[in-house]
């Protein structure tokens, strides 16, 4: 009776341990894992595939569970972002603001669907997706701050524009990994998009600005 | 089919002066609409539709869905879809509801997967596909049960921690992961709700609520969509429907969702 008992126990305690094998995997397991996922679960042109490779900002910028940024990420995030922005040839950070204001309210431009890429003059400034504008508008996000009376709050010295257009081409040259796009250091805008979207948000006469 | 026209017809009607009225509420100015909507919901005429499609000798083989094991056994489908995605012994894979239906329809009816995969993702507008209604009256065999996902394959505890990985994964033009639009309580894109997705609830809404009719398209859409077309607006690549990829993160977000009761089809925008 006594051994059946024992028997039984330690059938019962290796049955134990095999279903106990299965856990949670390591960090490097599941990125291997995951990254393999990725590179299969999307059909796409060699060409448009290279969106789906991170750099290494992004590579930082994924942490899970929102956990927090080391010190030395942070400075790399920032050293990457201060060395990618680019500015227009002309010199001139700040364009016209009505063609600034038509970007902010264009969420279109190079997207994928079947394969084939949406085509069109130029990719929109993507702002009003996130961003309250002008005062009065009701169609607009509420993921970033909003941005009513942004150039009123804060002049149009040159400092305010350099900040500006820094802050619109690599958003993380001032908080690494905020969730806002780098949109000209990704390339979805060129630099006089982002000169044009500068002027949007500073001039006097812009929409934004106005009461 | 003139019945579904007309009920749009109505429906589009009610939004529109649900709109008008809701203007002045001050918070969430769409909510009226969406309840009035979310009570009479079009896409419960997909579910006999699916019904039909499940019970009927169809594909080369020309046979019915009757054999497709869901996890609960062949043709066994009372709670099935809530207990999803899991592993699967005969595909060696975990697998969510649309890959295992997939599975059954390349395995038992002869069809062939690239034409199925073609054509899952229904054009707006049209009488939809036969997966979006097949996953429709799967799910709705689970209303009224609890999400009930459970990690204890390998490979489930592996998918699971993929997911949370490509949740908080960022990349492509606009440096996105799920968790920049969906990590925090009441944001919008433009007027569009998003849900927040690290949060138990938001997760549970997200478990429950797929397949959904999807007012602006007028057709019943399925979570396999959702991602796609969350990862177009994302800049990505196309999604591939039924990936692993797709498994995972359905995984990572059913698991979270779990206690949620099952109500399907869900009503969105």
């Amino acid at each position: 009776m006594r051994k059946a008992w024992l028997t039984w126990t330690m059938l019962g305690a290796s049955a134990l341990i095999s279903v106990g094998c299965a856990t949670y995997p390591d960090q490097a397991t599941t990125r291997q894992i995951a990254e393999k996922m990725v590179s299969e679960g999307f059909t796409a042109s060699p060409e448009h595939a290279k969106r789906l490779v991170q750099d290494k900002s992004q590579q930082i910028c994924s942490k899970i569970g929102g956990a927090e940024l080391t010190q030395a990420e942070a400075d790399e995030v920032l050293k990457l972002a201060r060395a990618s922005i680019k500015y227009p040839a002309s010199g001139k950070l700040v364009g016209d603001w009505k063609a600034g204001d038509k970007l902010a309210h264009d969420g279109a431009g190079d997207r994928i669907s079947r394969g084939r890429l949406e085509k069109r003059k130029e990719n929109g400034g993507l702002c009003q997706n996130c961003h309250a504008l002008a005062a009065g508008e009701i169609n607009v996000g509420n993921v970033g701050p909003s941005l009513t009376g942004f150039g009123a709050q804060r002049g149009n010295s040159e400092a305010i524009v350099k900040y500006t257009y820094d802050k619109i081409y690599n958003a993380w040259h001032s908080v690494p990994c905020s969730n806002m796009p780098r949109l000209g250091a990704t390339g979805h805008l060129t630099p006089e998009q982002v000169a044009h979207m500068v002027a949007y948000l500073l001039a006097p006469q812009s929409p934004i600005n106005r009461k | 089919m003139s019945g579904i026209r007309s009920s749009i017809a109505a429906i589009a009607l009610a939004w529109v002066s649900a709109l008008a009225f809701a203007q002045g509420s001050a918070g969430d100015p769409l909510a009226v609409g969406r309840q009035m909507l979310a009570e009479d919901n079009p896409g419960e005429l997909w579910i006999d539709k699916g019904k039909q499609l499940f019970y009927a000798k169809r594909g080369p083989n020309s046979v019915s869905l009757e054999q497709c094991d869901f996890g609960m056994g062949p043709g066994k489908l009372e709670g099935a879809a809530a207990q999803l995605p899991r592993h699967f012994p005969d595909t060696g894979k975990v697998q969510d509801l649309e890959s295992r239906l997939l599975t059954c329809m390349v395995r038992l009816q002869g069809f062939k997967r690239e034409d199925l995969i073609k054509r899952a993702i229904s054009p707006g507008g049209s009488s939809g596909s036969d997966v979006e209604a097949l996953a429709l009256y799967i799910t709705s065999r689970s209303n009224g049960m609890k999400v009930n996902v459970s990690l204890s394959h390998q490979q489930e505890y592996d998918t699971y921690k993929a997911g949370e990985y490509l949740f908080f994964r960022r990349s492509g033009q606009t440096d996105f992961g799920c968790v920049q639009c969906h990590g925090e309580a009441n944001k919008r894109i433009r007027l569009q709700d998003l849900i927040h997705m690290t949060d138990k609830k938001g997760a549970q809404e997200v478990a429950s609520t797929w397949p959904a009719y999807r007012g602006a398209h007028y057709v019943v859409r399925t979570m396999q969509w959702r991602l796609a077309d969350c990862f177009w607006q994302m800049r990505l690549p196309d999604m591939a429907y039924g990936s692993d990829l797709s498994v995972a993160l359905t995984m990572y977000l059913n698991t979270q969702g779990n206690g949620a009761v099952i109500k399907v089809p869900g009503f969105k925008r």
